[in-house]
């Protein structure tokens, strides 16, 4: 860490342009994790991944390993993964059930708060200073963890502002995902898929709000079903939902210019807004009956007068409200990354909309999908061209200072505007260059 | 490929050949002729978790129609579809090829197979090993492949780009 706190952030970024040392240098990367990963709010998990007492979930926070874990209280606790006594990791699966956690080394036994319960021959401590009435000798906790409708975040820095302050602008993304479901909660379901990317993780994390690239990186395969659904579907067919899924990436440019961009505090943004690329999925039937039933009809046509593309909540996590999947980033090194995927099931509503996120996921996130790899591919040459000592600098300029900003200080601008990302390096200058959390 | 004569007569080598034969054509880059051995509603899949139990209600790897593969197949030879540029190469082999339930009347059979697969493009080579399980319809003469089921055996750990069809 010593090389890394010696690194100036200030000349690495100009208003409208970056350093390309951001993306590639390994220093700053071990300063990204200390200074932004290990201080803001973190995406942990949803609280249907720990449904009853005992259940647990690991995970990390940055490079830390956590365990997202239900108490028997029903309280939901965020522990550091590593054992009160000699550090091992607690839990080395990634989920569970457990009536406490027993450590795999030496057999100390902890509550699924934290709190030691047992230690074999105990004795062994007395008069050490180690004993069950020093802290230490439990689990800690991590600093700070809240929930907000279901979605757990955490945060290794006391320090900060709450979580839903935190979120502010970008909480109604999560606000119209959960209200999507007739019974008002989310679940999640159908599994996992995890895809490394060869990239620094910025790169996912900008792209998802980079609405220049879809007509063009994704061409091969929008282009590709639209022809093929052309030449071996009768016209009274129905669309299947793998051609309503991929053509909207080659809708026209003016489509994602009005589709809109929104950014806030924290290097919060999302997409879309009235129109997203998900706005033209058909009906599934029973779903809206569903809906209006649980909400009334006018609720339910607010509910639908929403629909965002990706929300990001910066740095961490990107939902997708309209087809409830989510993306979680990982980043292992400069350049190495790793995209989680997950997909959401509405409580209340027929079994075909899981079925067409589940479609989604596979269709779009999986390592072996149709159009994630055309993504990769330009991170990985985005990695490799910014090796290049052509241009130290990385353009953001797009429409630079045509976005608009509201009274409160949220922002909007039309689709292609660069906004997105100037904004997000304004968060993470203001993270990287403070020294205290 | 060996024809056989009757429904009844179906053996363990006429089998063999039949996934030598499908494994050959992905290799030979024939993909039409390839995808042409699937029944029109012929599935493959390529499961996220070995042991999943359907394609519909979890996240697979791949899980492709005559409609979706048509899609991956066209971009091979689409020069916008810049993760195959250039176009990856592989090579198949399959083994430890058993007979798992045959019924002769309907002539659906299940065949479980093994298989390691090399992946080359772009100075990187990757190889990935697994089990296959085809639901093959067989009508005397001919095979037909009704799914093809793929199970990696890392299909849970965080994968790179898979770029071929195992
Ligand atoms: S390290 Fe856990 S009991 Fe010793
Ligand atoms: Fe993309």
């Amino acid at each position: 860490m010593s090389q890394a706190n010696t690194i100036d952030i200030e000349p690495l970024l100009h208003k409208d342009e970056v350093h390309r040392k951001v993306y590639t240098d390994p220093d700053i990367f071990d300063l990204e994790m200390e200074r932004l990963w290990h201080r803001t709010w973190i995406y942990v998990g949803h609280e249907s991944q720990v449904k009853n007492p005992g259940d647990y979930f690991a995970t990390t926070i940055g490079r830390q390993p956590v365990i997202l874990v239900r108490h028997k209280d029903d309280k939901i606790h965020v522990l550091y993964n590593r054992c009160a006594h000699k550090g091992a990791q607690l839990v080395g699966d990634t989920s569970g059930c457990v009536k406490a956690f027993r450590c795999c080394y030496h057999g100390w036994r902890f509550d699924t708060d934290g709190a030691l319960l047992t230690i074999p021959l105990e004795g062994g401590y007395d008069n050490t200073g180690f004993c069950r009435d020093n802290p230490d000798t439990n689990v800690k906790k991590v600093p700070r963890y809240d929930s907000y409708r279901g979605f757990v975040f955490a945060s290794l820095s006391a320090k900060g502002p709450d979580l839903k302050t935190w979120l502010g602008g970008v909480a109604s993304s999560i606000d119209n995902m959960v209200d999507r479901a007739p019974d008002g909660e989310l679940e999640v379901t159908g599994g996992v898929l995890r895809y490394t990317h060869d990239s620094n993780w910025k790169f996912f994390v900008e792209n998802l709000n980079d609405l220049m690239h879809a007509i063009v990186t994704h061409q091969s395969s929008s282009q590709t079903a639209r022809i093929v659904a052309k030449r071996v579907m009768d016209e009274k067919d129905e669309v299947p939902w793998a051609v309503e899924i991929f053509s909207p990436f080659t809708n026209r440019y003016s489509f994602f210019e009005e589709m809109g961009l929104h950014a806030f505090e924290y290097g919060h943004s999302y997409s879309g807004g009235k129109v997203s690329i998900h706005s033209a999925y058909s009906d599934i039937p029973g779903y809206v009956e569903a809906l209006e039933s649980a909400y009334g009809k006018e609720k339910t046509l607010d509910i639908f007068s929403e629909n965002r593309h990706n929300t990001v909540f910066y740095p961490s996590a990107t939902i997708k409200g309209p087809i409830q999947t989510m993306r979680v980033v990982k980043p292992l090194a400069v350049d190495k990354t790793v995209i989680e995927s997950w997909t959401f099931r509405l409580k209340g509503a027929p079994e075909a909309m899981t079925q067409r996120s589940i479609l989604y996921c596979t269709l779009i996130n999986s390592s072996a999908n149709l159009v994630g790899p055309d993504d990769y591919e330009s991170y990985h040459r985005l990695q490799y061209g910014l090796q290049s000592e052509a241009n130290d600098w990385v353009s953001m300029h797009r429409h630079m200072d045509q976005e608009i900003v509201n009274a409160d200080g949220t922002i909007e601008a039309e689709g292609t505007n660069d906004i997105v990302f100037r904004n997000q390096f304004k968060a993470w200058k203001q993270y990287m260059s403070a020294e205290d959390a | 490929m060996t024809s056989v004569t009757s429904l009844a007569e179906l053996d363990l080598k006429t089998v063999e050949e039949f996934l030598f034969h499908e494994a050959r054509l992905l290799d030979e880059k024939k993909w039409q002729k390839w995808d042409g051995l699937f029944t029109t509603d012929g599935t493959y899949w390529m499961p996220a978790s070995v042991d999943q139990p359907d394609p519909l209600n979890y996240v697979s790897l791949i899980y492709e129609d005559k409609l979706l593969r048509a899609v991956r197949i066209e971009r091979f030879d689409n020069e916008n579809a810049h993760s195959l540029q250039p176009i990856p190469r592989s090579v198949h082999l399959v083994s430890n090829v058993m007979i798992d339930a045959y019924d002769a009347v309907s002539g659906t059979c299940t065949v479980n197979s093994r298989f390691v697969v090399f992946e080359y493009r772009r100075d990187e080579q990757r190889i990935y090993g697994g089990a296959y399980i085809h639901d093959l319809i067989f009508d005397g003469t001919d095979f037909k492949i009704k799914q093809k089921r793929v199970n990696l055996v890392n299909c849970e750990s965080a994968l790179d780009n898979i770029n071929v069809y195992l």
